[in-house]
C-alpha cells in the first residue's frame, strides 16, 4: 500500500476537518471529529511504518519523511490535548494544517526512492531526531491554539457573536491555558531532543543544532515571561505562532 | 369522557386577577380534592405558578368548560369580568396546549426551563392525591417527553434572553465555569442587583458590592450575600477581580484606562470582563482597548438578548411540528377518540 497510506490520511483529515467545518456553521458539537483524526492517526502510522522499514530506523531522511512525522506528531499531540481540553474545535483548525504538511509530503519527489536501509543505527541520533520533531508537533499544536485564540479573541472584542464559531469554540481562559501548557510539553521534548543532539556520536555543535538551541532559548523566555511575570493572552498567541513560524521557516532553509 | 383544560395567564390576565386564582401548596391539594368531588370530573390536575393557573380535567360527556369556569370563579369568589380572562381547549388542543406549556413556549420568557419541572411538581401531588387516572397519566408522561425532545430537538432554549444572563454568557465565554470568580458591582441597584445573582448562580464565589452612598451597598450586599466595600476603595480591589459590574447613575465615567493600567502587571494580565449597563455609561470605552479587557455596554447586551429571542421564535414553527406528530403517534384516549 506504502504512499497509498498517506493519500487516505490526507483525505481522512481533508474530510475530518471539513465535516468539523460544516459542524461548526451549524452550531452543533464537533466531538465526531476526533474520530476523523483517529483515523487519520492510524493512516499516518501505517505510511510512517512502511518509511521505517524501508530506511531500518527513524524515516526522517527526507523532506517527505519530515513532513509526514511532522504531520503525525500534531495529530497525536491534538488527539492527547484535544479530548482532555475538550478542544473539539481544535481540529478543525489542526486539520488544515496537518493536510499541508501531507500535501508537501505527496509532491513528487519529496519521498527519496532508491533509499538504502540503514547498516547500524545511533540511538542518540535516534532520540535527537524524533524528539526534535515530536516538540514540533506539539508547539505546532500551540501555534494552531494560538490562531484559535486570534479568532474568539477578536469576536469578543468587536461583539461579533454570531456563527457557530464563538458557540463551538473553548473560553479564552481555557485556550490560554492549553496554549502554555501544550508549548511547555513541546519545549520539554526539544530540550531532551537537544540534550540527545549533543550526545550523538561524532557531532559536535551543528548549525542545526544551533538553530535548535536558539529556539529552545526563544521558547524558554516566552514562556519564563508568560509564568513568573504574566502577559495578555494575545501576546502569547503573538508569541507562539510567530516563533513556530520562524522556527519553521529557518529550518525549511537549512 | 373528554379532556379540557382551563386557564389563565399572563397574556390574558393581569396580575390583580392571576393573584385570586393563584394557589399555595397547601391551597392545591384542597382545590383538587373539591374538583375531583365536583359532578362529572374523572380526573384532575392544577397547575399554578405566579404566571398562570390551569386546570386540566377529564369530564363526562355532558360537562363542559362553562361549568368547570362556573365552579372555579366561585370556588375563587371571582365575581369580575370574564371576558378574555379564561382561555380554554378540548380534547387534542387541550393536549397540544400543555405540551407547548411543558416545553416553555407559553411561557413569558421563550423557552424557559423553570415550567417543565412546574408542570412535572403539580402532576406528581395530583398523582399521589389520586387525582390522575389513565387519560391523565398517560397525557402528562406524553408531554414530559415532549418537552424534553422540543429541548433536545430545537434550540428554543438557546441564548440569553436577558441583559442579566447576556452579561452571564459573555462571562462564561471568557472564563469557561465562573466557579470561584470573584466580581464587583459598583453601584447598588436593580440591575447591579439581578446581573450579580444571575452570576452567582453560575457559580461567582465573591462578590463584592460598592456604592456612593455606603449604606444601599450594605443593604445589597446582604441581600446577595456579598461584601460592601467603601466607594473610595474599589480601585485597589480590582487587582483581584474577573468580572466588573457597573450600574451607577453618576454622569460621568467612573472607571477610567487608568484605573485598569495601575493594576495590569499586579493582574498578571489575567482576563477582565467589564460589564457596563448604565447609562450614561460608566466605564470609558478607551478601557476596552486594553488587550486583556472585554467590555460590552447595555446595548451590546441587550442586542444580545433580542437576538436570543428571535431565535427562539424562529424556533416555534419546528417546536410545533414536533408536538403535533408526537401527540398523533401518541393515541391519547380523550383526545384522538371520544369515549
Amino acid at each position: 500500500m506504502g504512499i497509498g497510506w498517506l493519500v487516505i490520511a490526507t483525505l481522512l483529515a481533508l474530510a475530518g476537518g471539513g465535516w468539523g467545518f460544516l459542524a461548526m456553521r451549524g452550531e452543533r458539537s464537533g466531538r465526531a471529529g476526533v474520530w476523523w483524526m483517529v483515523g487519520v492517526f492510524g493512516a499516518q502510522l501505517m505510511a510512517l511504518g512502511w518509511r521505517g522499514e524501508m530506511r531500518g530506523q527513524c524515516p526522517l531522511g527526507d523532506l517527505g519523511e519530515v513532513c509526514l512525522f511532522l504531520a503525525w506528531s500534531l495529530t497525536l499531540f491534538y488527539l492527547v490535548t484535544g479530548t482532555a481540553y475538550r478542544l473539539s474545535l481544535l481540529g478543525v483548525f489542526t486539520a488544515p494544517l496537518v493536510v499541508v504538511l501531507q500535501a508537501v509530503a505527496l509532491v513528487p519527489g519529496a519521498f527519496e526512492t532508491e533509499v538504502v536501509a540503514a547498516a547500524s543505527v545511533d540511538p542518540w541520533r535516534e532520540v535527537h531526531t524524533s524528539f526534535s520533531v515530536l516538540s514540533y508537533g506539539a508547539l505546532a499544536l500551540a501555534a494552531v491554539a494560538g490562531v484559535m485564540f486570534f479568532v474568539l479573541n477578536y469576536r469578543l472584542k468587536s461583539h461579533k457573536f454570531g456563527g457557530g464559531l464563538v458557540h463551538g469554540m473553548p473560553s479564552i481562559r481555557r485556550l490560554v491555558e492549553a496554549m502554555a501548557r501544550i508549548a511547555v510539553v513541546g519545549w520539554v521534548i526539544l530540550t531532551a531532543g537537544i540534550v540527545a543532539g549533543l550526545l550523538m556520536s561524532g557531532r559536535n555543535m551543528n548549525l542545526h543544532l544551533l538553530v535548535a538551541t536558539v529556539t529552545w532559548v526563544l521558547y524558554a523566555v516566552l514562556l519564563g515571561i508568560y509564568f513568573v511575570r504574566g502577559m495578555p493572552g494575545r501576546s502569547l498567541a503573538i508569541g507562539l505562532t510567530a516563533l513556530f513560524g520562524l522556527s519553521l521557516m529557518v529550518f525549511a532553509k537549512l | 369522557m373528554k379532556l379540557i383544560c382551563l386557564g389563565l395567564n399572563h397574556e390574558t390576565a393581569p396580575v390583580g386577577v392571576r393573584e385570586i386564582f393563584a394557589l399555595s401548596e397547601a391551597g392545591l391539594d384542597r382545590e383538587t380534592e373539591s374538583l375531583l368531588a365536583a359532578a362529572d370530573v374523572r380526573e384532575g390536575v392544577i397547575l399554578s405558578t405566579c404566571n398562570r393557573t390551569e386546570y386540566y380535567a377529564v369530564v363526562n360527556g355532558g360537562s363542559g368548560v362553562t361549568e368547570l369556569e362556573n365552579w372555579i370563579c366561585e370556588q375563587r369568589g371571582y365575581d369580575g369580568n370574564r371576558e378574555g380572562v379564561f382561555y380554554h381547549f378540548e380534547a387534542r388542543e387541550a393536549a397540544e396546549h400543555l405540551c407547548r406549556v411543558a416545553s416553555g413556549m407559553n411561557s413569558m420568557v421563550l423557552g424557559e426551563t423553570e415550567i417543565f419541572g412546574q408542570v412535572k411538581q403539580a402532576y406528581k401531588r395530583s398523582l399521589e392525591g389520586g387525582a390522575t387516572k389513565t387519560v391523565l397519566n398517560k397525557l402528562f408522561q406524553r408531554a414530559f417527553g415532549v418537552g424534553k425532545k422540543v429541548r433536545t430537538q430545537t434550540r428554543i432554549q438557546e441564548g440569553a434572553t436577558s441583559v442579566a444572563g447576556a452579561s452571564v454568557e459573555l462571562a462564561e465565554k471568557v472564563f469557561g465555569q465562573l466557579k470561584g470568580s470573584s466580581v464587583m458591582v459598583i453601584g447598588a441597584g436593580e440591575m447591579s442587583r439581578k446581573t450579580a445573582r444571575a452570576l452567582q448562580s453560575r457559580g461567582a464565589s465573591s462578590v463584592l458590592v460598592t456604592n456612593r452612598s455606603f449604606d444601599k451597598a450594605v443593604d445589597l450586599a446582604e441581600e446577595i450575600d456579598g461584601r460592601a466595600i467603601p466607594f473610595d476603595g474599589w480601585e485597589e480591589e480590582l487587582a483581584h477581580l474577573d468580572v466588573v459590574i457597573a450600574a451607577t447613575g453618576a454622569p460621568h465615567f467612573v472607571v477610567k484606562p487608568g484605573h485598569v493600567e495601575a493594576v495590569r502587571r499586579k493582574r498578571k494580565y489575567r482576563p477582565l470582563i467589564m460589564i457596563d449597563i448604565a447609562v450614561p455609561r460608566d466605564i470609558d470605552p478607551r478601557v476596552g482597548e486594553i488587550e486583556e479587557v472585554y467590555l460590552y455596554d447595555i446595548d451590546t447586551l441587550q442586542e444580545m438578548a433580542d437576538q436570543a429571542r428571535k431565535r427562539r421564535e424562529e424556533q416555534l414553527r419546528v417546536c410545533e411540528t414536533i408536538i403535533r406528530e408526537e401527540v398523533d403517534k401518541a393515541h391519547l384516549p380523550g383526545v384522538t377518540e371520544e369515549s
